[in-house]
C-alpha cells in the first residue's frame, strides 16, 4: 500500500531531470520501434500508427534538446527559471503529460516487439519437430520437452537443501552445546570426563567436516552405507529401497551442513558480552542454566542471518552430490544435456532456476529473520522520578546491530 | 549503621588469597573479614586489584591459592558446590549486566524461579516488591535494554536482592553513570545499608566511603594497604601512598 503510494508520488512530483530521464525512455522506444516485427505483432497491420509513435518519440528528444541547450545558455543564476518557456505554469501541465504519452509509446512498443516477439518465438518453436539452432527457440524446445525431469531435479534441489539444512539446524545446536561447555569446580570426575571428550569430539567433527570437500563426503557416506547393508546380506535393490542416493544425499549434507552452522552459533554466543554470563552465574545458576535461559537466546539471535545463509550455500552446493546420483537440479539438467547435447543452452538454464532459488530463499528468510528479531518497544510510562526520555529505547537496538556485526 | 560488634563470627572472611593472571600477581596474600550488617568500601587506584578481589569473593575468578569462608564453607576449595553458595551472595556490575532478552520483571525472577527458590507468584511478588524500593515499579514490563544507565543499575540490584543474599557485593556500580545519574544509584545503596545488608562496595565515590560504609579499605599494588574507620582513614591516614590517593581525589 504504501509502496503504491510512493510511486504516485514519485509520478505527480516534480524531477529536475525529467528531460534527461524521459528523452532516454524516448531513445529506447525509438530503438523497439527499429526493430523486426514478430508474427505475433499486434501492431504489424498499424503502419501510420507507428510512424506517428516514431516521430513523436523523435520530436520529444528534439524538445529535450531544445531544452537542453536553453539551460546552457542561460544557466546563471535563477536565468533559466525566468527565461524559458518550459518553466510556465501551462507548459508545465503540458509537458507532463508529453512525459506520460512518451512513456506510454515506449511500453506498447515495447510489449509489441520484446513481449510479443518472445511469445511468438516460443510458438514457434513449440511447433517445431525437431530442436532449432537458434539459442532462444532451442532453450524452449527442450525445456518443452522435458520440463519434467527438470522440475523433478528442483523439487529434490528444495527437499535436499530445505530438509538438509533443517536437520542440520537440530544437530548444530546440539553439537555446539557440547563445543562450549567448560569444566566448572564443583563437576565432580564423571562430568569433567564428558565434557571434555564432548568438546574434543565437538572439535574434531568441526575440523573434519570443515577441512574435507563435500563431494567426497557424499562418496564415502553413500559407499560406506552401501557397503554395510551389502555386508549385511541385502541384495542391491533391496539397498535401493533404504539407502537411495536421495537418502544418502540427505545425509551427506546434513553431516556437512551441521559442522559449518555449529561454528556460526558459536561465534554467534561467543558474540554475547561475557558480563550475561557471569550476571547469571552470579545469581547461582549452573552453567547449563545461565546458557539455556540467558546467553543461547541472545547467541542464536546473533546467529540467524548467518544460519539463514546456511540454505542459500546449501541450495548450490547439493549440486555436487549429482557425483553420487542424486538426481537434483544438476543431475536432471546433465541428463537433459545427454539427450540433446547442447551444454550452454541447458547450463544456462540451470544457472537460471539456482538463481531463482537462491534469490527466493533469501528473500523469504529475510522476512523470517525480520519477524524474529523484534526490536524493543519504547516505554510510554514516565512517571519515575528520575526518567530520562531521551535515553529510552535507542541503546538496546544499537548494542544488539552491534552484536550481528561481531557476530559475522 | 547497626553494626554489632559483639558478633564474634565474620560473615566473610578471606585468608591468605592469591590470585595471579599470567605472570602478573594481582593479590599477594590478601586477609580480610566482613562482619554480618557491615559496609565495607574498597578504595584503591586502577589496578590495585580490588575489582579481583571483590570477583574472587563469589569465585567469579578462581583464585590461585588461600581460602575464603562463608557459611562455614571455604568457596575456594575445590569442588565446593559454588553454585549453590553463590545464590546467597549478589554481585551488582558495572556494566550492569541485565539480561538483555528479557524484560525487567524477568530479569528479577529468572533465578529464584529456575533455582526453585519460589514459586512464579511468589518470586513476582518479591520482584515487585523489590523494584518498588528502587523506584521502578512503572518499568516492570518494559524490556531490560529500554532502560537508561541508571535504571539498568537499580534493576540489577533489585534482581540480586531477590534471591535474598545475606552479602551484596558492588563492583564499582556508579562508574559507567553519568555524574548526575549516580545519585540515584547511591541512594539505593545506601536505603540498603540502612536496612542492615552486609555490603562491599568496591567505589571511586569517597563521599559513599567516608558517609556510609563502617570501615574503609585502601588496597595498593595487590595488597591492602591500610583499612580502618572512616573518619579515620580520611582524616588520618597512616600512610603516605594513602595520603597521596586521597589527596588527589579532595582535590576535585
Amino acid at each position: 500500500m504504501s509502496r503504491l503510494r510512493k510511486i504516485k508520488q514519485f509520478v505527480i512530483s516534480d524531477h529536475r531531470y525529467v528531460f534527461l530521464a524521459t528523452s532516454f525512455v524516448a531513445a529506447v522506444g525509438i530503438w523497439f520501434s527499429l526493430q523486426r516485427r514478430s508474427a505475433m505483432s499486434f501492431l504489424r497491420g498499424a503502419y501510420t500508427v507507428e510512424v506517428a509513435m516514431y516521430w513523436f518519440l523523435m520530436a520529444w528528444l528534439a524538445l529535450s534538446a531544445v531544452a537542453l541547450v536553453w539551460k546552457l545558455t542561460h544557466w546563471k543564476g535563477d536565468a533559466y527559471q525566468r527565461t524559458s518557456p518550459f518553466t510556465k505554469p501551462a507548459a508545465k501541465a503540458a509537458l507532463r503529460l508529453g512525459s506520460y504519452a512518451v512513456c506510454a509509446v515506449t511500453a506498447a512498443l515495447f510489449v509489441d516487439r520484446a513481449v510479443m516477439g518472445f511469445l511468438s518465438v516460443v510458438s514457434d518453436s513449440l511447433s517445431h519437430d525437431k530442436n532449432p539452432s537458434d539459442f532462444l527457440s532451442s532453450i524452449v524446445y527442450m525445456l518443452d520437452k522435458s520440463y519434467g525431469i527438470i522440475g523433478q531435479g528442483i523439487l529434490t534441489t528444495v527437499g535436499l537443501s530445505v530438509f538438509g539444512t533443517l536437520i542440520a539446524f537440530v544437530l548444530a545446536i546440539l553439537l555446539v552445546f557440547l563445543r562450549i561447555q567448560q569444566v566448572d569446580r564443583c563437576d565432580n570426575d564423571a562430568v569433567r570426563f564428558f565434557k571434555t571428550f564432548g568438546t574434543a569430539f565437538a572439535k574434531v567433527y568441526s575440523t573434519v567436516v570443515r577441512g574435507t570437500p563435500m563431494m567426497v563426503q557424499g562418496m564415502l557416506i553413500y559407499f560406506a552405507g552401501f557397503g554395510l547393508l551389502r555386508n549385511s546380506g541385502m541384495t542391491v535393490s533391496e539397498i535401493g529401497k533404504v539407502w537411495s542416493t536421495f537418502v544418502a544425499g540427505l545425509v551427506t549434507i546434513s553431516l556437512n551442513s551441521t559442522a559449518y552452522m555449529m561454528e556460526v552459533l558459536r561465534g554467534g554466543i561467543e558474540a554475547v558480552d561475557p558480563g550475561q554470563n557471569e550476571a547469571a552465574r552470579s545469581l547461582g545458576l549452573s552453567q547449563w542454566q545461565a546458557m539455556i535461559k540467558v546467553v543461547f537466546p541472545q547467541g542464536i539471535k546473533n546467529a540467524i542471518p548467518a544460519l539463514s545463509n546456511e540454505l542459500v550455500v546449501n541450495i548450490k552446493d547439493s549440486s555436487v552430490l549429482s557425483v553420487i546420483g542424486v538426481f537434483d537440479l544438476m543431475f536432471a539438467t546433465k541428463t537433459v544435456v545427454g539427450i540433446y547435447f547442447k551444454q550452454v543452452e541447458l547450463y544456462v538454464v540451470a544457472a537460471l532456476c539456482y538463481l531463482c532459488l537462491t534469490m527466493v530463499a533469501s528473500w523469504l528468510l529475510g522476512k523470517f529473520a525480520q519477524r524474529l528479531s523484534v526490536e524493543p518497544q519504547p516505554l510510554t510510562s514516565v512517571s519515575d522520578m528520575n526518567a530520562t526520555v531521551g535515553t529510552v529505547a535507542g541503546t538496546g537496538s544499537s548494542e544488539y546491530s552491534l552484536d550481528k556485526k561481531k557476530a559475522r | 549503621m547497626g553494626l554489632d560488634n559483639t558478633a564474634a563470627e565474620p560473615l566473610i572472611r578471606v585468608e591468605n588469597l592469591r590470585k595471579s593472571f599470567g605472570s602478573h600477581l594481582v593479590l599477594k596474600d590478601i586477609d580480610f573479614a566482613v562482619m554480618p550488617g557491615e559496609v565495607v568500601t574498597i578504595i584503591g587506584a586502577s589496578g590495585s586489584g580490588k575489582s579481583t578481589l571483590l570477583r574472587c569473593m563469589n569465585l567469579l575468578e578462581t583464585p590461585d591459592s588461600g581460602h575464603i569462608w562463608f557459611h562455614g564453607e571455604d568457596l575456594a576449595a575445590d569442588r565446593v558446590n559454588i553454585n549453590r553458595l553463590r545464590e546467597k551472595i549478589g554481585m551488582v556490575f558495572q556494566s550492569f549486566n541485565l539480561f538483555n532478552n528479557k524484560n525487567v520483571l524477568d530479569n528479577c525472577t529468572l533465578a529464584p524461579v529456575t533455582l526453585k527458590k519460589m514459586g512464579k507468584a511468589e518470586a513476582e511478588d518479591v520482584a515487585r516488591r523489590n523494584l518498588e524500593a528502587v523506584g521502578l515499579s512503572d518499568f516492570i514490563n518494559a524490556p531490560a535494554t529500554s532502560l537508561s544507565g541508571g535504571q539498568k543499575q537499580r534493576v540489577a540490584i533489585a534482581r540480586a536482592l531477590c534471591m535474598k543474599p545475606d552479602l551484596m557485593l558492588f563492583d564499582e556500580p556508579t562508574s559507567a553513570l553519568d555524574p548526575e545519574i549516580v545519585g540515584e544509584v547511591l541512594n539505593v545503596m545506601r536505603d540498603l545499608a540502612a536496612e542492615g545488608m552486609t555490603m562491599v562496595v568496591v567505589t571511586h565515590e569517597m563521599a559513599f566511603a567516608k558517609n556510609v560504609s563502617d570501615k574503609v579499605v585502601f588496597m595498593d599494588q595487590g595488597v591492602i594497604a591500610e583499612q580502618g574507620d572512616p573518619q579515620q582513614m580520611f582524616t588520618d591516614p597512616q600512610l603516605p601512598r594513602t595520603r597521596e590517593f586521597l589527596a588527589r581525589y579532595l582535590e576535585d
